[in-house]
């Protein structure tokens, strides 16, 4: 088991040598039970870093949030920014470097393995037989197979498996393979089929008329916050679809003109639109998502988007043989061709 | 007027509210919020924890068409206004931080200038709440903004759960006008019943929450704090979302936009739709330039609106303490500790208030 003492010593030594010029990591917040990501840049600082089940989120959003920020302060990285990512995480910066949007060498990858288990749904905890109020949860530990919760009324410990994650039921490579140094075992370990949430939908809805009625009711909620889109590390355009950041108004820009000016999607949160903005992102990301679920998982009104993503995903492996993320050698999906790729469907 | 209220007359009473379009708090699709009152299945029971997102939306929905137009080539463009025609609306179970959410809105809305839209839908809105016995999240922190978890303000009737019964109490005379359509299901309380009260009312009042510090002397804390280095480094983590201010009961930034149905001949409609501060796109000059280019920019203005501009335009904070965007925050992003952080590292002139 990974002890998080190793994981500080770790990014403080980086730090204090000045091999890399911050750390990205996970500490405990002041507001409940979830990690909350912070960047550090004193060694001092990476005593508060931590590892356990609530570490959530894919922090490789801020290998791209630094890459913009030093952009827009046209500074150019000197040293390395270390990252601390699971299994999943890596695989979100394997498809970046894909798509070259940083090296190899200007990443230092303190991979943590999520040792045959995962990270925790929250949400889950409601529905448990024994039912924890979330909200009361004040702090969660790996413990082998099992969590071990610490809320107000007390310790719990209980089977990983009944409060994981469905990214992390569903993950075939929990282990950080693309690392500078990983903490933790490679284990084995099969908890559902692949797609499993998938193909329990697709046994409940089993008509497309079904799957439209299902989406239609979801996206009529979507409050266009658009956190979807913000805590993806694959949604890095500077302008979204969504938005008209770069239409330009000048002295002789005319009504006609500011009216007629390319607007693919309103900003009006009306079924239509919704539905445009999320089938549109799901397209973006296809052959491009690593499922680390984080769009599904920070949806405050709790839009199940890991469907579409997965859906796109098995197109991606079943009739292209790709898995997006697995490698840094294979050129990405949508960039390449390969004389046997399947093409049955030009017609 | 009060009132007592067995909690298997709810639904009886709310069946009597002809003339009213009522909403109650159901869990749907996991998720909590006020809906029509046809959507609830079983027997109608006010456990709610605080809905994800607050009742804002009756008075200022997140989409409103002002008017729509045609332009057909030789005429004067067609404008048709577009009031909103809504029936009288009365929402059950508002938590007393959304109640106060209500007179906040309404200064922003009705004081400097009217906007029609808003009036035609407030004016026809009723807020029955519910105190809370316990908080019903542990980011609540109604009291020390100002407020209290059995605050009556912003409503029209006070429910108080005593267990089996409610204790109901006017606050407006749509709030009398509401519980007289309930007529013998709504009976005189007796002492029992106004000492239970006042126990509950006691203990809800002791309940430990969270505070934000130095109440009294944040605006000017804040005011002092405009340069400081704290809010970039606050904000590091924020991924630029609309969560918080979406979620907040109390933001009110909108946008205008016309959209446009078809071009030729040039039709569509004007619709304000709510927009954020948080959005980087949300200052965003035509130029090019962005005076809130960086995160701390932006958080800054989502604190120092809520507790130092608001304040010096209305003499009240604009927070009322749900604490939704704390909890709802992706990334742990919390207002209590950011105002807390900001205020007690302000270099402050010591006045004495402090």
């Amino acid at each position: 088991m990974i002890n998080p003492q190793d994981l500080r010593t770790r990014a403080r030594d980086l730090l204090t040598t000045g091999e890399v010029r911050a750390v990205i990591g996970y500490r405990h917040g002041s507001r409940g039970m979830a990690a909350e990501p912070v960047v550090i840049t004193h060694p001092d600082e990476a005593m508060s870093l931590v590892w356990d089940p609530s570490c959530l989120h894919n922090l490789a959003l801020y290998l791209v949030e630094d890459r913009k920020r030093l952009a827009r302060r046209q500074q150019k990285p000197e040293k390395p920014i270390a990252i601390v990512a699971k299994g999943c995480d890596t695989r979100a910066i394997v498809v970046l470097m894909q798509e070259n949007y940083f090296k190899r060498e200007d990443v230092y990858i303190l991979g943590v393995s999520c040792e045959g288990t995962g990270v925790l749904d929250d949400r889950k905890l409601y529905y448990h037989p024994i039912g924890i109020n979330p909200d009361r949860l004040e702090r969660v530990a790996f413990d082998g197979d099992n969590f071990v919760l610490t809320t107000t009324e007390g310790e719990q410990r209980l089977s990983a498996r009944e409060i994981l994650a469905d990214r992390c039921l569903e993950c075939r490579n929990p282990f950080p393979k693309m690392n500078n140094v990983v903490l933790g075992e490679e284990n084995a370990r099969t908890f559902t089929a692949p797609f499993a949430a998938l193909t329990r939908f697709e046994q409940t809805n089993k008509t497309q008329a079904a799957h439209w009625a299902f989406w239609q009711n979801q996206f009529a909620r979507c409050i266009r916050c658009f956190a979807c889109r913000s805590v993806c590390p694959m949604c890095y355009c500077e302008e979204c679809i969504v938005d008209s950041i770069t239409f330009s108004v000048m002295p002789d820009t005319t009504a006609e003109e500011k009216a007629n000016r390319v607007r693919w999607i309103e900003r009006s949160a009306s079924p239509a639109d919704n539905i445009g903005y999320h089938m549109t992102r799901a397209l973006h990301l296809a052959g491009r998502c690593i499922d680390c679920g984080e769009c599904e998982r920070v949806c405050p009104v709790h839009i199940p988007l890991r469907l579409l993503n997965t859906k796109l995903e098995r197109e991606a492996r079943e009739r292209f043989g790709y898995e997006p993320g697995a490698s840094i050698e294979v050129a990405s999906l949508m960039s390449s061709f390969r004389d046997d790729d399947p093409n049955d469907f030009i017609r | 007027m009060e009132r007592i209220l067995d909690k298997g007359n709810l639904g009886d009473w709310i069946a009597a509210l002809d003339g009213w379009e009522v909403f109650v708090p159901l869990l749907q699709d996991d998720v909590w919020g006020y809906r029509p009152l046809h959507l609830a299945t079983g027997e109608l029971r006010l456990d709610h924890p605080n809905t994800t997102q607050p009742p804002k939306g009756f008075a200022f929905p997140q989409r409103e068409v002002f008017f729509t137009f045609e332009q057909i080539k030789g005429e004067v463009p067609r404008l048709t206004p577009l009031l909103p025609k809504s029936r009288q609306r009365v929402v059950f179970g508002v938590r007393p931080c959304d109640g106060r959410s209500l007179p906040r809105m309404d200064r922003v809305f009705t004081e400097q200038f009217d906007d029609a839209y808003y009036r035609a839908r407030r004016k026809l809105l009723a807020y029955v709440g519910l105190a809370c016995n316990e908080p019903p999240s542990r980011n609540c922190f109604c009291r020390s903004v100002g407020g209290s978890p059995v605050s009556s303000d912003g409503l029209d009737i006070l429910m108080t759960d005593l267990g089996n019964r409610y204790l109901v109490v006017a606050v407006t005379a749509t709030g009398e006008a509401l519980m007289e359509k309930g007529g013998a299901l709504l009976t005189e309380p007796s002492g029992v019943d106004h000492s239970e009260a006042g126990r509950l009312r006691l203990e809800a009042l002791d309940h430990p929450q969270r505070t934000v510090h130095e109440e009294a002397s944040i605006p000017a804390r804040l005011k002092a704090s405009f340069a400081s280095p704290l809010w970039e480094e606050l904000a590091r983590p924020c991924i630029g979302c609309g969560i918080c201010t979406f979620l907040c009961p109390t933001c009110h930034c909108f946008d205008i936009n016309d959209e446009v149905a078809t071009t030729s001949p040039l039709k569509g409609s004007r619709v304000r739709t709510w927009d954020t501060c948080q959005f980087p796109d949300f200052t965003m000059h035509s130029s090019g330039h962005n005076p809130r280019g960086e995160v701390g920019a932006r958080l800054r203005q989502r604190v120092c609106h809520k507790f130092q501009y608001f304040h010096e335009n209305f003499g009240v904070f604009q927070c009322t303490g749900c604490g939704r965007c704390v909890t709802g925050c992706p990334v742990g992003i919390d207002i209590i500790a950011v105002v807390n952080q900001v205020t007690s590292a302000a270099t402050f002139p010591n006045t004495g208030e402090g």
